[in-house]
């Protein structure tokens, strides 16, 4: 297995020279498939924790991650599940977790790691359900803003459309000829005008 | 002319530290929102030049990326 596995041995060598450590806290994230009956998931939770128990490990904090797709297929699955367990476990032991981790049925992949001496347990179960929605969120907004732009332009140009119908039909008023008794009638009157004549 | 001077590149030396903005202490491989940002389409580590992290970071942020590639929350090669 790639480097995960090493970083998990790497966790686990240093431990024969600590020995009669007090317990302390481990991460252990297992990945199963998604495709498992009720059943058989049951089962393999309960086997898990089964595990840790004999070792004496206290738990301290449970987080199942739904459904997630995968980056790549792992024994052709394409949509696993996550569950991480945060124990607390005497050193010593957590080499026989470990390697009845590797045989353990219906187990994709497992990790065990030491957190560092800060660490505060988050829940990226919730998290991660948070993120999809502010993401969904922020992706409707921007159809929305797009709409909205895509209205105002529309308006815009129809407000341009009849402000131009408009124009034309002053310009149309303007240019309308005169009648004919009216055309006579002017030419009268500028016939009539004597300073014209005068000129 | 002034056209060109619109079009000019930012100076990538200039960015900031992510982490280090907000105090950071441990990037954990499981909080996939973070680390996305820092692979790109084929799924490598984006250079420490481009995204501006500080090398502690980014050494935190490598392990976190290859832990995270382990559980098949990334991907190796896209």
């Amino acid at each position: 297995m790639p480097k995960g596995a090493t970083a998990t041995a790497r966790a686990v060598e240093t431990l024969p020279e600590e020995q009669d450590l007090e317990p302390r806290l481990y991460e252990c994230c297992i990945l199963y498939p998604n495709g498992l009956s009720q059943k058989d998931e049951q089962e393999l939770l309960n086997g898990i924790e089964e595990l840790f128990s004999e070792v004496g490990a206290k738990l301290v904090a449970k987080d199942l991650w739904g459904r997630r797709g995968l980056a790549y297929k792992i024994k052709g699955a394409t949509e696993g599940r996550f569950v991480v367990y945060h124990y607390e476990i005497d050193p010593a032991r957590v080499q026989e977790i470990d390697h009845a981790l590797r045989i353990q049925k219906n187990a994709l992949r497992h990790l065990l790691v030491k957190p560092p001496k800060h660490y505060t347990i988050v829940k990226f179960s919730e998290l991660y359900e948070k993120w999809l929605k502010e993401r969904e969120a922020a992706e409707e907004a921007r159809v929305q803003e797009r709409e909205e732009k895509r209205m105002e332009e529309i308006t815009r140009k129809e407000k341009l459309k009849v402000q131009r119908a408009e124009k034309k039909k002053v310009v149309e008023v303007e240019k309308k000829p005169l009648k004919g008794e009216e055309l006579t009638e002017q030419i009268e009157k500028l016939i009539a005008d004597e300073s014209i004549e005068n000129l | 002319m002034t056209h060109l001077v619109q079009q000019r590149r930012p100076d990538l030396r200039a960015k900031k530290c992510v982490f280090c903005f907000k105090d950071v202490r441990y990037i954990d491989y499981k909080d996939y929102p973070t680390i996305r940002s820092f692979i790109d389409y084929f799924g490598n580590i984006r250079k420490r030049y481009y995204t501006g992290t500080c090398l502690k970071h980014q050494k935190m942020l490598k392990s976190a990326i290859e832990l995270a590639r382990f559980m098949g929350m990334l991907a190796y090669r896209k």
